[in-house]
């Protein structure tokens, strides 16, 4: 596959496993170091964005 | 041990016994009420962040979806009995139930389009209180748009879902497409593209019941 499009399809499962779903109430935001899930889950969502805009540019 | 939490399934065979896929080889049927949830166990000092797991979660979801349709739940919800496991989703059961019956056959398509101008995404410094400043985040999010001609096109081409505004830089699609119709849908993306190579987007799927597994639709 090619490499961006690799990049593009990890990013969007990411994005999905992250940001997607029910939510069940009274759960916890994980955190990584100091670094909240839900604020990666939010730089996967821009990046994500950015790589689509590469890709459309090939 | 505790078990992440991948989804809610309608039978427990949509999950056990593992099949040749290593993926599903430690994949466990958790019953909550007469559905089951997909768990994985892992170490309770497993780090839920880590990337591997991450990583090997995202490739069981792809499995197990292959399978059945299922309800996804969001990552990072991890029970350490059954019993709490029952007690967390009670309230979701019913709903559930009638949703995985419902759409048995159907899987989420996403199109992603990356928005026609971009918003300034409002700076927290700018604002007094915390309500307000969420107001106006919210509010940029949401006016975020695309060229109209492209949203009637993506329509015909993967059907009319559900449009959600996520953040200052695009939109999405996302729609319920039948098992059977995910090869047509990604045809007409091409075409999609084709017609507009203007507008960068990205199709993709199938997902799992993540959209329409909410109900309160953005």
């Amino acid at each position: 596959m090619d490499e961006n499009l690799e990049e593009l399809t990890l990013l969007e499962t990411l994005d999905h496993l992250l940001d997607r779903g029910v939510v069940i109430a009274g759960e916890a935001v994980i955190s990584i170091g100091d670094v909240d899930l839900l604020y990666l889950g939010l730089n996967v969502v821009l990046a994500n964005v950015d790589a689509i805009k590469r890709t459309s540019r090939r | 041990m505790k078990s992440v939490v991948i989804g809610a399934h309608l039978r427990r065979d949509d999950i056990e016994p593992p099949d040749k896929l290593e993926s599903l080889s430690y994949v466990q049927a958790i019953p909550a009420g007469d559905l089951f949830l997909s768990g994985l166990p892992v170490a309770d000092d497993q780090p839920l962040g880590d990337r591997e797991l991450l990583l090997r979660v995202a490739n069981i979801r792809a499995a197990l979806l292959d399978r059945a349709t299922f309800i996804a739940i969001r990552y990072g919800f991890a029970v350490s009995s059954p019993s709490e496991a029952a007690a967390k989703c009670a309230e979701h059961l019913d709903r559930w139930r009638a949703l995985l019956e419902q759409h048995r056959d159907d899987v989420e398509m996403t199109l992603k389009v990356v928005a026609s101008g971009s918003v300034a995404r409002p700076d927290r410094r700018d604002f007094t209180s915390g309500g307000d400043y969420l107001k106006a985040l919210h509010a940029a999010t949401t006016s975020v748009e695309i060229d109209p001609e492209f949203r009637n096109a993506a329509e015909e081409a993967i059907g009319k879902g559900r449009w959600l505004h996520r953040d200052q830089k695009s939109l999405e699609l996302v729609a319920l497409v039948a098992r059977g119709a995910v090869e047509r849908v990604r045809a007409a993306g091409e075409e999609l593209k084709r017609r507009f190579p203007q507008v960068p987007f990205l199709l993709s799927g199938p997902w799992p019941l993540e959209v329409f597994a909410d109900e309160t639709p953005s």
